[in-house]
């Protein structure tokens, strides 16, 4: 052999064996089943907690191996994602492999029922009937016509015999198509979200608009228009529990409103391909006067800080700022303090500091023993929605993929294709001879028992 | 209330089905089956007029709602899918003697779910969804699918197991289980009901999921898990069909899968957090 020849051939040997492994049945299963014995881990590791919080559950060197081999973040590891691009390239494989066979099948019709294919049948019969050929042929199309609903292909041969042909069901046989194709389907659908779409949260007060948000990969997306927050409304049950979270929004377009709906929970709002959820809610102060006292409880002065604002404080080189809020405040000892209003510090030099002013306890910042303190004077408090935001243009293929997955699964389950022949002659003696056989490629025992209905009918036929 | 009084009764019915199919396996009275599938059957009958009674008694709470909305809720329809699945195979495939084997499900499954609270509690605005029907029937006739088939796989391979010894004649007891092949393929049909319907549950799940919270998956610990069933599901059609897997290989796989499927359903919930937590509470 010369050498390019052997070449060649080594090649495609190569090719074929590359083939063979992607299109084996023993990848898909053990693929499977590697899929389903990682995706466990994720499950018992807490997954996309901030690092520090790991600490409190593993050693540092365990939070350092984990972190490495991306358990923190699993199922976007380079590992998992792998083995998911090896499942889409063998369902591609095992596509393409199969797509000739089932077409095949699917054009493959032998209309003659001659005596080499009733040969190959196990479901068949034959049957005499002295009666004109007209009255079988219309009495046994009654009969079939019963499980076979369609047209049969009706073949005259030469030797006066009449062939009929039924099937059923034919396009079941698409059903590979469709469980696996759909996979690939949603598949491309999660890229394509990821790749062009975002999920963001925003807080909007009420009252107020916003028109940009703040995306979970930490990045900003602005929107062609705003979004205002009319009012929110929480109800509640009786005994406490929550009943309905309710935002009433207005899509503004140039200062004009185009759209608005009252969202709730299972409600969003969707506007331009972007989606606004109902997800959480709150109050935080929009304004706050603190008053600031010396130790000995002369007043220094009065601040009116609106919230997130940095405001100088009257009688030294200090800025304060509102920046948080709770309703209910826990004192040192544990108990309830009521509500609380959360403000920082920035010193001339050094760093800020946070401290928690509860409304109920004027002299609680007195035990900090600096030259002066600080007391809630008044608070004005302002609701706000949260709201979860979500663009993901890969949506519309993700479901029809799921459809499709769906569909296929109960094609490939429960319908089946099925044939039946019928064949008609006369015999020597002028009698009209039935030949009848029938097959299908899954669900035998059901079929059989439709066949032994079939031919216990074509039996009664006068 | 009366729902709380007809899941009671039921739970002894279901007890009674129960000690009425071991005694069939055990004496092989033709009689003593029939009692057992009518006891069955009314077990069935006084659970579904339960979960009316509670559905019509939360309107009346002015609550109204489905009934399938927390751990006891789900626990009671658990049972009673596992018990309507059977019945519809003992009837389709003629395997009474397997009931020895499925029949305790519903009853073990009332006594744990009797230990929790049960009081009809309004729906948090998460669950307040027309999806949720749609999405618990399908997971839970599913899921009840899988305990039948886990049933069935069981008993083939202590079948298979007294027929190998015995040389095709296996001892009194198990003689008159159904043969190993007939068992193999139940088994079979039964995950290929389940399958189904499990896929149309997370799909509708993740539906859901994508209504609510604005994302279809979101590798929660429910979700995975669903999938880790779904997958190992996935691996036994395949093996199954196409690699022609059957007895114990397949037998073992159904095993392992209805493993999950329990962990999928109260594992998470009682062990790991996650969306699904409310179930456990």
């Amino acid at each position: 052999m010369p050498p390019q020849q052997s070449e060649k051939a080594r090649k495609t040997d190569f090719v074929d064996r590359i083939w063979g492994f992607f299109t084996s049945l023993k990848l898909v299963i053990v693929l499977l089943l590697i899929l389903a014995v990682l995706s466990i881990a994720g499950t018992i590791i807490q997954q996309n907690k901030p690092l520090h919080e790991y600490y409190r559950f593993y050693k540092p060197e365990t939070v350092a191996l984990f972190n490495k081999l991306g358990l923190f973040d699993m199922y976007h590891s380079w590992w998992f994602v792998t083995c998911l691009a090896l499942l889409a390239l063998n369902l591609l494989a095992c596509t393409m492999d199969r797509y000739a066979p089932i077409i095949r099948g699917l054009r493959k019709r032998d209309l003659i029922l001659d005596e080499k294919l009733e040969k190959s049948l196990h479901l068949k019969d034959k049957m005499k009937y002295a009666l004109p050929l007209e009255t079988v042929e219309k009495s046994f199309l009654a009969a079939v016509g019963k499980v076979f609903t369609g047209k049969p292909l009706i073949t005259q041969q030469d030797d006066g015999s009449r062939h009929f042909f039924f099937e059923k069901g034919k396009y079941s046989r698409l059903a590979f198509f469709f469980t696996h194709l759909s996979v690939l389907l949603i598949f491309i659908g999660a890229l394509i979200g990821s790749f062009f779409g975002y999920k963001g949260y925003v807080n909007i007060f009420e009252g107020e608009a916003i028109s940009q948000v703040e995306t979970r990969a930490g990045g900003r997306e602005n929107f062609d228009f705003t979004v205002r927050c009319n009012s929110f409304r929480a109800d509640f049950y009786s005994s406490g529990a929550p009943k309905d979270y309710q935002s009433d929004l207005s899509v503004l377009q140039d200062g004009k409103e185009v759209l608005r709906k009252t969202i709730r929970v299972n409600d969003p709002l969707t506007y331009q391909g972007i989606t606004f959820y109902q997800s959480s809610y709150g109050t935080l102060p929009d304004r706050v006067q603190l008053e600031v006292r010396g130790q000995d409880g002369a007043l220094r002065g009065v601040v009116d800080a609106p919230f997130n604002q940095k405001i100088a404080v009257p009688g030294s080189n200090e800025l304060v700022e509102v920046a948080d809020y709770q309703d209910h405040f826990h004192l040192p000892d544990g108990s309830e303090g009521g509500t609380a209003v959360g403000i920082n510090i920035y010193p001339e030099q050094g760093a800020p500091a946070g401290l928690w002013l509860p409304i109920s306890h004027p002299d609680y910042d007195k035990m900090r023993q600096a030259p002066h303190y600080f007391l809630v004077k008044d608070i004005k408090l302002k609701k706000y929605t949260g709201l979860q935001v979500n663009k993901d243009p890969g949506e519309v293929t993700v479901w029809v993929g799921s459809l499709l997955l769906i569909g296929g699964i109960m094609a490939a389950f429960f319908i089946s294709h099925k044939k039946l022949w019928v064949c008609l002659r006369k015999d020597k003696k002028g009698r009209v001879e039935l030949t009848v056989g029938g097959t299908t490629n899954k669900n035998r025992t059901a079929f059989s028992r439709e066949m032994t209905d079939i031919i216990q009918s074509l039996r009664e036929v006068s | 209330m009366i729902n709380s009084l007809l899941f009671g009764i039921s739970i002894f019915v279901y007890f009674a089905a129960m000690v009425l199919y071991v005694s069939y396996l055990a004496f092989r009275s033709e009689t003593l089956g029939k009692v057992a599938t009518s006891c069955l059957l009314a077990g069935v009958l006084v659970e579904a007029a339960a979960m009316g009674a509670r559905w019509y008694e939360s309107y009346q709470l002015g609550i109204g709602r489905a009934p399938l909305t927390n751990l006891y809720e789900s626990l009671v329809f658990f049972a009673w899918t596992i018990a309507v699945t059977y019945l519809i195979l003992e009837r389709k495939f003629r395997i009474k003697t397997v009931g020895a084997f499925v029949a305790p499900f519903p009853f073990l499954i009332m006594a744990y779910a009797s230990l929790n609270p049960n009081d009809i509690q309004p729906l948090v605005p998460a669950l307040q969804s027309n999806w949720l029907i749609a999405h618990v029937v399908t997971c839970f006739v599913g899921y009840a699918a899988f305990a039948v088939s886990f049933g069935v796989s069981a008993l083939y391979l202590f079948k298979v197991r007294a027929e190998q010894k015995t040389g095709r004649q296996p001892g009194a007891f198990l003689g008159y289980v159904p043969a190993s092949d007939t068992l193999d393929e139940v088994s079979y049909k039964t995950i290929a009901i389940g399958f189904p319907l499990l896929t149309i549950g997370i799909v509708t799940g993740a539906f859901w999921a994508n209504v609510a919270w604005g994302t279809y998956w979101s590798w929660d610990p429910k979700e995975t898990w669903s999938l880790i069933v779904w997958l190992i599901y996935a691996a036994y059609l395949h093996a199954r069909i196409t690699r022609g897997w059957r007895g114990t290989k397949a037998a073992i796989l159904s095993i392992t899968g209805f493993t999950a499927t329990i962990f999928c359903y109260l594992g998470v919930n009682l062990i790991l957090s996650g969306l699904h937590s409310y179930g456990g509470q």
